[in-house]
């Protein structure tokens, strides 16, 4: 009976041990994921790897959802453009050949998908006032701390020109302005997602800025 | 909050000003524009107009984690989608399949095969002519040797007057 127990014990500690040593091997690989730099994870994912392929959402998905919603401004549009963009990039991760980064490849589709979304969408000013109106009777995403009534309605006011201006825009002012102004890339990343030259991107920087200023100057 | 756009920078150093903003001018550059601006009133106020103005064109959103739980899952499904649901050509290259192009090609031989051996004597040729024209062919030879042998008999017919009728007056 003794040596029964005895072994019982000694299938109980095997049995503990092995999935001890699973778990393990799971955390590792789990921790190898997180250390490895994108091109690593791209070449795993190329290969099949779905988790590989996870881990790029998760290191990525907050900034694709920030263009995404500088360029529809809405959070349920945002979030079916960045997840359009992922999944355009699943689809097409074998055609990457490494010549620019992961990071230019992917937000080049993002931008891409963004402006297509803008063009299907294309609407009035008077479609653009309606639906403002409405976004103010329905409740929308507002900070924990409610501004005062002016500060609202002033906010609402610009917020609505600011909507229109953008969409007046030509596509590549709109884009080099989003990505400059709402997600802070530099000249250099900018003109590799959007395939032209730094001083393109300077002229369709600037040529934005003076649009927007003078669609705000009756607030003057 | 009124914005007081009535300033005017100076033309050529508009996009520079826009950049100086953006923190995207360094060296000579940047001192240069901030020598302007420290002796021209119009830039000085464009400058600060940007910095008024454009940081209200700037519409945020910071979603609770509950959203970014149903992102990753509703993009899980997406994908999962899209994997399974194969391509125009993926549809077309089914039918190139090893075992139906196997079955093909195995049933393509039994029917040539076939067509060669039991349908070799399905189609006439002019060497084995059917039994009818060999009658056709034999038949003017029978009807000839008819003849002449009927005219064999008329030979025998004068020899059968002579006997008969020996002294060759006509009855």
């Amino acid at each position: 009976m003794a040596c029964l127990t005895s072994t019982q014990t000694v299938h109980r500690l095997r049995r503990s041990l092995l999935g001890t040593s699973a778990s393990v091997g799971i955390a590792k690989e789990r921790s190898a994921l997180l250390d490895s730099a994108d091109e690593a994870l791209v070449a795993l994912a190329q290969q099949g790897d779905r988790r590989a392929f996870e881990e790029l959402v998760n290191r990525h998905k907050q900034k694709a959802y920030n263009i995404a919603f500088g360029f529809a401004r809405d959070r349920e549009d945002a979030k079916d453009l960045s997840q359009e963009a992922f999944l355009k990039a699943f689809n097409y991760l074998k055609n990457f050949d490494g010549r620019s980064s992961f990071y230019t490849w992917f937000y080049r589709i993002v931008v891409n998908v963004c402006l297509d979304y803008k063009r299907r969408n294309k609407r009035t000013a008077a479609d653009e006032f309606n639906e403002s109106v409405e976004s103010q009777i329905e409740p929308s995403h507002e900070p924990a701390r409610p501004p005062s009534p002016e500060q609202h309605v002033l906010a609402g006011q610009i917020s609505r020109k600011v909507d229109a201006a953008l969409a007046k825009l030509p596509d590549k002012q709109r884009t080099a302005f989003i990505l400059k102004n709402n997600q802070g890339l530099s000249i250099r990343e900018i003109a590799e997602m959007m395939q032209t030259a730094e001083g393109t991107v300077k002229v369709h920087l600037h040529r934005a800025v003076t649009a927007l200023r003078q669609s705000l100057a009756e607030f003057a | 909050m009124a914005l007081q756009t009535a300033a005017t920078a100076c033309p050529k150093h508009e996009e520079d000003l826009v950049l100086f903003h953006y923190g995207d001018l360094a060296g000579a550059e940047r001192a240069a524009v901030q020598t302007h601006v420290a002796t021209c009133a119009g830039c000085a106020t464009y400058l600060n107009e940007l910095a008024t103005l454009l940081p209200l064109t700037v519409k945020s959103d910071e979603p609770p984690q509950e959203f970014w739980m149903n992102y990753n899952r509703e993009l899980r499904h997406k994908i999962d989608e899209a994997a399974d649901k194969p391509s125009w050509w993926g549809n077309l290259s089914l039918i190139f399949r090893p075992r139906l192009i196997t079955a093909f090609g195995a049933s393509a031989v039994i029917v040539m095969a076939l067509t060669f051996t039991l349908g070799r004597n399905y189609w006439p040729t002019n060497d084995n002519p059917r039994d009818d024209d060999e009658v056709a062919v034999a038949l003017p030879v029978a009807e000839n040797l008819d003849f002449y042998s009927a005219m064999d008999d008329l030979d025998d017919l004068d020899v059968l007057e002579l006997m008969s009728n020996p002294s060759g007056n006509p009855a």
